[in-house]
């Protein structure tokens, strides 16, 4: 479902920023082969910014590209979560503000999104959101959002886990594990996983190693998120990428609760404060024998 | 004069099966259907299209060790891997059967991969024909069809309250000796996929567009996970190490893919594929120019499962029908 | 019927003598503990082998020794990795692991009657070794021989104990190069492909057999080429990384071919048909 307004105002900006050199590429969406959901697009000419689209269906977080494309300027459609991870990244020194050029959207929903299948059901992030607006662009597209609704509870599935036993959740994990391939789409998909050399892929010490099995694959998936915790901007797309469904959304929204109930903490509301597990204050408090 | 049983004696049959063979079946598992061991056909999915994982895991598992290192008292043996049982993998599809013929032109080549010859002896198929294809699927385009039975032991077909059952294999006619058939005059219905792609002419176009920008453009989007790899029927790639523990070490086989950034580095420092674009060119230039050079066939039985799971879209079926025309702009560009 | 071999098991055997060639370099030579198995292992000049640690893990080396010696099966290991640097723990009585021998070889057999240039670089020496035992033992099935050896510095030079043996009796005419001397070191301090401009070989019914770093063949593969030998005359034996040895696991996998079967050794004409180029 596509708002023609949104769609048309994305396009004009891409080609005036094509056009006057201000940057070599737009990352946007475009239509995928199925017809029905949206795809990563990069735009390099203003001739091809017609292939542009934006609808509920646009959940790929494209932050998770600028890495790569960072020795040029470029221009990034995000979503309000997507921009979050925009200051997740410039916090960390991994992109550089003058050479990316935000094109905000005031997203109201992003949909299920499976190929061949076109889904009404809003994500679970979309249902817990209360910030429609980006919290960084350089050119917003779509009015402002009344957010004044009550603060959303935590998701009803990391309290319905937190519920269960001890015992039950060691069953539940194991199993999901045990389906784990490691095809490590989780990280590749992810804006917060960016190691040159990931601590899974080393062997000179091996941390993990290559078998791909329910202990070592218990290893993999937890200490990600642990190495996300306080980063993590709650995209869902390792979920939605899992092809074994294994649901690694639940790991890491737990921990954003616990960060948040410890630290006070959301990430990727500014680019300036720091990730509590990320960071060391010299001034900061240990609370060991004072 | 086909034969047929119904379903009740279908299932009366794969239970009489598990008495002394191992039955891999698909069963629905956290709103996915994937093939496991099954204690009972009760577990059993008859209604679904296709696995998220093809069967190759059965033959050529994720992980799997080769052989077992004993050292003892300054001793050291090797002991070689048994596979114990007899198998039936039942419901497997034509395309996931062909990609079972594809492996073998790979591990049944001298010198033959014996533990996956021995699971490939030891396994009896029981095929299932695709009565509605998914919107991914392209298998009429890739050398066999929905209801394809050349690559099984058994082919089943689904029709009104039971089975159309042929017996491809001296093997499936073996198993088949205590199953309850009679005689119909149904037919077996020719089913095409919604897809249809024209792939005779890939491989010479892509001799001629190796530097193509094209596949730069296609790898802006990849982000170089192993699914492709993974869920193929038809890859291969893997890695070999040993893992050591107190009793003994095993020599692991695992997964791989030509898309992980490390897969090429040497020792040393030689990274023969250093950028995303040129392992994203060497999977397609594999399946559709190498493996087709080497073997004589394409290493792609259309299932769609790529299609389908790839988290950024990329669709051989888009690569298959664009490489055709970029062979031309640079033969008219010569 | 007897029962194929599981071709990832290796063959158990013993290292018989470990010597040091360089600082970071041993020479092992290693026997395979059934003799029937040892009777069977034939292999070229060319070929390679996958030597295990057992418990730390496998890798594959050219096959340094000329086997119609009969004096054991020699690696020239340098240590650079994890497997690498565990066999340079071993001593002689240690177990290890040989899979093999795989690859292709040299055609030794097309170069009888042609002169003969070995072009070696540091460790890349190691398969050539045997190609230049093969022509000694066997001087007067070939024309000349030009050894071009070289390497970081004089304690590089892998087979240093041997030149003398090759250039008496006119066996060889060897040229030794240094990137760096030293205060006792009197030859050449010299880049390869400028020691080759140098000695001006005529290309003439001659094989260039040319291994080392990719960048020393890269520069020495033009000397040559200005020097009018054609693609075919030039022949090299590539090193990529190699996991199964048997054409399977995909990893060596460059255009229709896997180094592992349908090389290492290559010629240059065969290699400016890759489509791909490493």
């Amino acid at each position: 479902m596509m708002d023609k307004n949104i769609v048309k105002q994305i396009r004009d900006k891409a080609k005036e920023l094509l056009s006057n050199g201000t940057i070599k590429c737009v990352l946007g969406y475009e239509t995928g082969t199925d017809g029905m959901n949206a795809r990563p697009a990069f735009i390099y000419e203003p001739e091809d910014v017609d292939r542009l689209i934006f609808d509920n269906t646009c959940t790929h977080n494209l932050s998770t590209y600028l890495r790569d494309k960072r020795e040029n300027p470029v221009a990034i459609v995000v979503k309000p979560c997507d921009a979050r991870a925009i200051n997740v990244l410039l916090g960390e020194r991994q992109i550089e503000r003058e050479k990316v050029f935000i094109i905000g959207i005031v997203c109201q929903e992003v949909v299920q999104v499976s190929w061949g299948e076109l889904s009404h059901d809003a994500q679970m992030r979309c249902k817990i959101c209360n910030q429609h607006t980006p919290v960084i662009y350089d050119f917003l597209i779509g009015g402002p959002v009344d957010e004044s609704a009550p603060k959303a509870e935590p998701p009803a599935n990391v309290t319905a886990m937190e519920g269960k036993s001890s015992g039950d959740k060691v069953d539940f994990w194991s199993g999901q594990f045990s389906k784990c391939v490691r095809c490590y789409a989780c990280r590749a998909v992810c804006m917060g996983c960016y190691c040159t050399v990931c601590f899974v892929d080393m062997l000179d010490p091996e941390w993990v190693g290559i078998k791909i099995a329910t202990p070592e694959n218990q290893m993999w998936n937890t200490i990600r998120a642990f190495h996300l915790s306080g980063r993590c901007i709650g995209c869902g797309e390792c979920a939605r990428v899992c092809p074994v469904n294994i649901p690694l959304d639940l790991l890491n929204m737990k921990m954003e609760k616990e960060v948040g109930e410890h630290f006070e903490f959301v990430s990727g509301l500014s680019s300036e404060e720091p990730a509590p597990l990320a960071s060391f204050l010299k001034d900061e408090s240990l609370g060991i024998g004072e | 004069m086909n034969k047929i049983t119904s379903k009740k004696d279908l299932a009366s049959w794969l239970d009489g099966l598990m008495k002394d063979k191992v039955l891999i079946a698909p069963a629905f598992v956290d709103n996915q259907s994937v093939f496991k061991h099954v204690a009972n056909v009760a577990e059993i999915t008859f209604d679904f299209k296709n696995t998220a994982l093809s069967v190759k895991e059965w033959f050529f598992p994720a992980t799997e060790p080769l052989f077992t290192i004993h050292q003892k008292d300054g001793d050291t043996t090797l002991e070689p891997i048994d596979i114990e049982n007899e198998f039936v993998l039942f419901g497997i599809r034509p395309c996931d059967a062909k990609g079972l013929k594809l492996l073998d032109k790979v591990f049944l080549g001298a010198p033959t991969d014996t533990v996956y010859a021995e699971r490939r002896d030891k396994t009896t198929l029981v095929g299932l024909s695709c009565l509605e294809p998914s919107p991914q699927c392209f298998c009429n385009s890739m050398g066999t069809a929905p209801n394809n039975a050349d690559d099984v032991d058994i082919m089943l077909t689904e029709v009104v309250d039971g089975y159309i059952v042929e017996a491809v294999t001296d093997k499936g006619k073996a198993l088949l000796s205590v199953a309850k058939l009679s005689n119909s005059k149904l037919s077996v219905p020719k089913i095409k996929c919604p897809t249809e792609l024209q792939v005779k002419n890939v491989p010479e176009a892509m001799k001629s567009c190796f530097e193509d920008d094209y596949w730069a453009r296609i790898a802006d989007r990849c982000i170089h996970c192993n699914i492709c790899a993974y869920v193929c029927p038809v890859c291969h790639c893997f890695d070999i190490r040993d893992y050591p523990t107190s009793e003994k070490t095993e020599r692991i086989r695992c997964w791989d893919s030509c898309q992980s950034p490390g897969f090429t580095c040497a020792a040393g420092g030689h990274t023969p594929r250093p950028t995303k674009a040129s392992r994203l060119r060497q999977r397609f230039y594999h399946k559709l120019l190498y493996f087709p050079e080497r073997f004589e066939d394409f290493q792609c039985t259309g299932c769609g499962r790529c299609v389908a799971l790839c988290p950024v879209n990329i669709d051989i079926r888009e690569i298959i029908t664009d490489v055709p025309k970029l062979g031309e702009k640079s033969a008219t560009k010569a | 019927m007897q029962q194929k071999p599981n071709p990832f098991i290796p063959y158990m055997s013993t290292i018989k003598s470990v010597a040091d060639l360089t600082s970071d370099v041993k020479l092992f030579n290693v026997e395979l503990d059934d003799p029937t198995v040892s009777d069977g292992f034939n292999y070229h000049p060319g070929q390679f082998a996958f030597l295990s640690a057992y418990g730390i893990g496998e890798a594959p080396f050219c096959l340094t020794s000329a086997a119609h010696r009969k004096a054991g099966i020699e690696f020239a290991i340098r240590a650079v990795g994890t497997v690498t640097n565990a066999l340079h723990e071993l001593e002689e009585g240690a177990k290890v692991g040989i899979r093999g021998p795989f690859g292709n070889s040299f055609p030794m057999e097309d170069y009888k009657g042609k002169d003969i240039i070995i072009i070696g670089g540091g460790i890349g020496m190691a398969p050539l070794h045997p190609v230049i035992n093969t022509i000694v033992d066997h001087r007067a099935d070939y024309g000349n021989l030009l050894i071009i050896n070289g390497a970081r510095s004089p304690q590089d030079l892998v087979f240093a104990d041997e030149f003398d043996v090759w250039a008496k009796a006119s066996k060889a005419n060897v040229e030794l190069t240094v990137d760096r001397g030293d205060d006792d070191w009197k030859g050449r301090v010299a880049l390869i492909p400028d020691v080759v401009v140098d000695l001006n070989p005529s290309p003439k019914n001659t094989m260039a057999i040319i291994c080392g770093p990719p960048i020393m063949i890269h520069f020495t593969l033009i000397k040559l080429k200005d020097l009018g030998f054609a693609n075919d005359q030039i022949v090299t034996t590539l090193e990529n990384k190699m996991k199964c040895g048997l054409g399977k696991c995909g990893r060596c996998n460059i255009g229709d071919k896997y180094i592992c079967v349908d090389g290492p050794v290559f010629t240059f004409e065969q290699i400016s048909h890759f489509i791909e180029q490493f």
